[in-house]
Order: structure tokens, then sequence, then C-alpha cells
């Protein structure tokens, strides 16, 4: 590919994320610029990163891997004067209670309320529900046992909201074990 | 690192429950959970509770409940008990329900951490207006997208004033015609306008039930145009889902 094609290829892709408010396939996108090895792309992607995007101090955007998609998003020391600009005072954030209850669908999806509930030793319909408008879960099916519990599973929109590309991106929970054990040792010491 | 340790502990005063309650009194006495002195850690919770007025009654239950497990617990350990390794003692089931719990903690503060890092980068904002053209990716939606517009729309109605004249009985055979000759006219319906124009709660009442059971028979098909659009209703023979 001669380097006018390059820059061609990534003004294209720049302008499709810029149109599009979900993340969009790279494969979608490989297709359309006829590129069949992912390195080619990948290559392209990391071009266009360097020289023309994310590490380039005068823009403000930078390109972005989640929910299994390319997106363009600002780059994150723009936030508070962003803020500011579009007055927002405090970005909303999850409670602990929706965040403890997302942590157990994460792990152990498609659970059930009262598996939670249990979980958590606490009643948890409430962060259920809003975690459901919040669309960040859904439901998949419904448990065969009396009473038919509905299942819950993470959705696409999980993935978007933490920034994760897929699932397997979550530590598993052998590493979660490493990872908090190592935390946890510089308490010995203090 | 010290920071991050105390960060999460900033609920000093409010416990999102008796598993978060046990935990910090485990973590304060410098105990590990499975060497956990139940008869002291027992005391200060009890403590907690009575020093405790007014905490949301739907989660006291939860409070409660625990108190009771610890006291059992705790009057079990002063009986002489039969040799019974096999069997689940509930001091073990407790250790393990905590074990797993602080577990859950470890996975919320990460999930935490990740929204921080994530909420710092803006997206689109989400704008009205529409500009693709209508060849919209159709996706099947569920009976409980369809249970949630459904009671959206008998919010709504409920505030309405009625004016009743007299009531009508709709049986779902008459319904099922209405809706196959109105398709036959349209070729699809409109889920939220079709169920905005009827009269009454008990006729929404009908039609919903009477849409999910053609749509459970695979009569009729329920499709959204995108995410968060409107659903619309297609007749089933014409079959295609993707055109």
């Amino acid at each position: 590919m001669n380097p006018e094609q390059i820059t061609r290829q990534i003004a294209l892709i720049e302008a499709i994320l810029f149109v599009s408010k979900e993340p969009v396939e790279p494969g979608r996108i490989m297709e359309f610029l006829e590129i069949k090895d992912i390195e080619e792309f990948e290559k392209l992607l990391a071009a266009m990163e360097k020289e023309h995007l994310g590490d380039r101090p005068e823009r403000g955007l930078l390109l972005k891997r989640s929910g299994g998609g390319l997106q363009l998003v600002t780059k994150p020391d723009l936030h508070d004067e962003l803020k500011v600009f579009f007055t927002i005072k405090q970005s909303t954030k999850l409670t602990i209670a929706s965040l403890e209850t997302l942590s157990i669908i994460a792990y152990r999806q498609p659970a059930t309320l009262a598996e939670i509930s249990d979980m958590r030793g606490v009643n948890s319909t409430g962060p259920v529900k809003s975690l459901l408008q919040k669309k960040l879960i859904r439901i998949t099916g419904r448990k065969k046992v009396p009473g038919l519990p509905a299942l819950y599973a993470t959705t696409q929109e999980f993935l978007i909201y933490f920034g994760l590309n897929d699932m397997t991106e979550l530590p598993s929970l052998e590493e979660l074990t490493e990872l908090f054990e190592e935390k946890e040792q510089p308490s010995l010491f203090k | 690192m010290e920071m991050e340790i105390q960060g999460y502990q900033v609920q000093t005063d409010f416990f999102e429950g008796p598993l978060d309650l046990l935990l910090h009194l485990i973590r304060k006495n410098k105990m590990k959970i499975v060497e956990i002195r139940l008869s002291q850690i027992t005391a200060e919770y009890l403590a907690y509770l009575e020093s405790k007025k007014g905490i949301n009654p739907s989660r006291e239950s939860d409070f409660l409940m625990t108190a009771a497990t610890l006291i059992y617990i705790k009057s079990r350990s002063l009986l002489p008990k039969p040799e019974n390794p096999a069997e689940e003692s509930p001091e073990k089931q407790l250790i393990h329900t905590l074990i797993e719990y602080e577990k859950i903690q470890k996975i919320s503060k990460m999930l935490q951490d990740m929204e921080y890092t994530e909420l710092l980068l803006w997206r689109r904002l989400e704008t009205g207006e529409n500009f693709t053209n209508r060849e919209y990716e159709l996706k099947e939606v569920s009976a409980f997208q369809l249970a949630e517009i459904f009671f959206d729309i008998v919010k709504k109605k409920e505030n309405e004033q009625f004016l009743y004249i007299s009531s009508k009985n709709y049986s779902i055979a008459e319904k099922q015609e209405e809706i196959l000759i109105l398709l036959g006219k349209n070729g699809f319906i409109d889920f939220s306008d079709y169920m905005a124009k009827l009269d009454s709660i008990e006729e929404i009442l009908v039609s919903f039930f009477t849409l999910l059971e053609m749509i459970k028979r695979h009569l009729l098909i329920a499709v959204q145009e995108q995410l968060f659009g409107t659903i619309s209703i297609y007749s089933n023979q014409a079959g295609k889902l993707d055109n």
C-alpha cells in the first residue's frame, strides 16, 4: 500500500468512528476497506493513534476499544474542563450495592435474584432493578426451578461502561486472588 | 497503597448489609475469617444493632437474620455436640459466605476503579436526530422488552381522565382478527402507537396478551429497528426477519 492510500484509509476510519454513536466492529471496517490481514489493520490503527490521534497533544480524542468495537472518545485529562462546558456537576456513579450486584452477575452469570441476595446477605431487588434500567444487565431467561426466577446476565453496555472489549478481559477468579494477595501484603508492614 | 485500603472503608457508619458489617468487625479485630472468634464478633454485632436506631426497615430484617444465625451458632457451641464432621455446620456456612462476600467486595472495588477510569472518557452524546435511512438492522425483541414498553403505556394511561360510558368486553379472538386486519392493511404495527391509541386499560391488557400469544405461536414477529428504537410488529408469514 502506498502512503496516499494509507492516509486515505486512516481518514475513512476516523470519519466512520466519528459518525458512529456505538463502538464499530473492526471486522466491518476491515471488510469495507478490503483489508484481509488483521495485522495490517492493527498497524493502520497503531499509526492512526500514534501520528494522528491519541499521541498528538493537540488532538482531543483517542482511539478506544470497548464492547468488541472501536470508538473515538475524549482524552481523560480533558474531563474536568468538559464538565464545566457541559455544566455537569457530578458524573453519576454506580452505588456500592449496584457494584456488588454486578460483580456477582459478571462472575456467575446467569444468576437469579435469590442467588445474588444470598451472596450479598441483603435483599438485592433495588440494585437489580436499577441495573436493568441502566441496561447493564438483562434477563436471559428463567431458571428451571420452582417459581421460575429470572436469570440475569451482563450486556454489551456493561462491557462498554467498564471499558472492556469482551468478558475474557475480566481477570479470572484465580488471577483475582493473586491480585488481592499482592495488594494486601503491604498492609502487614503498616 | 495505604490510601487505597482506606478508600474502601469510607462507609464506617453505613454498611451494605450484615456481611459487610461482619467483615468490618473481623478486620477491626484483626482476625482472619477462618479463625474468627464468633463470641466476640457476636457481642459487637449485637451492640452495633442496638446502637443503630432507624436502619432502613427493609434492610433491618437482613441484619436481624444474621444476628439470629450468630446467636444460634453461639448457643450450639455451648452445647455438647455429637461428632458429625459430615454435617455442614451453620458456622462453616457463615464463614464460607463471608469468604465469598469478601471476594465480591474486592471485585466491586475493581469495577469501581474501572468505572472511574472510564468516566473520564467521553463518548458521543446521545443526540435525538437520526440521519440514517430506514434500512435498519432489524433485531428481534424479547417478551421482556415488550412488557417494559407495555408498562410504560399503562402508566401513561392511568394518568388520563376517562369518562366511562359503558364497559365493553374484549376477547382475545376478536382482537386477533382486528390485529390481522390491521396488519393486512398497513403491513406492520408500531407497538407503542397502537397501544397508546386504545381506549381503556382493559383493552390494552387484552391487546397485549393477544400480541404475546400470537408472537408465541409465531404468527407475528416483534422487531426493534435499533437500540432504544420503536418496536414494530410484523406478520410472520412474510416470514423473513432480515430481508
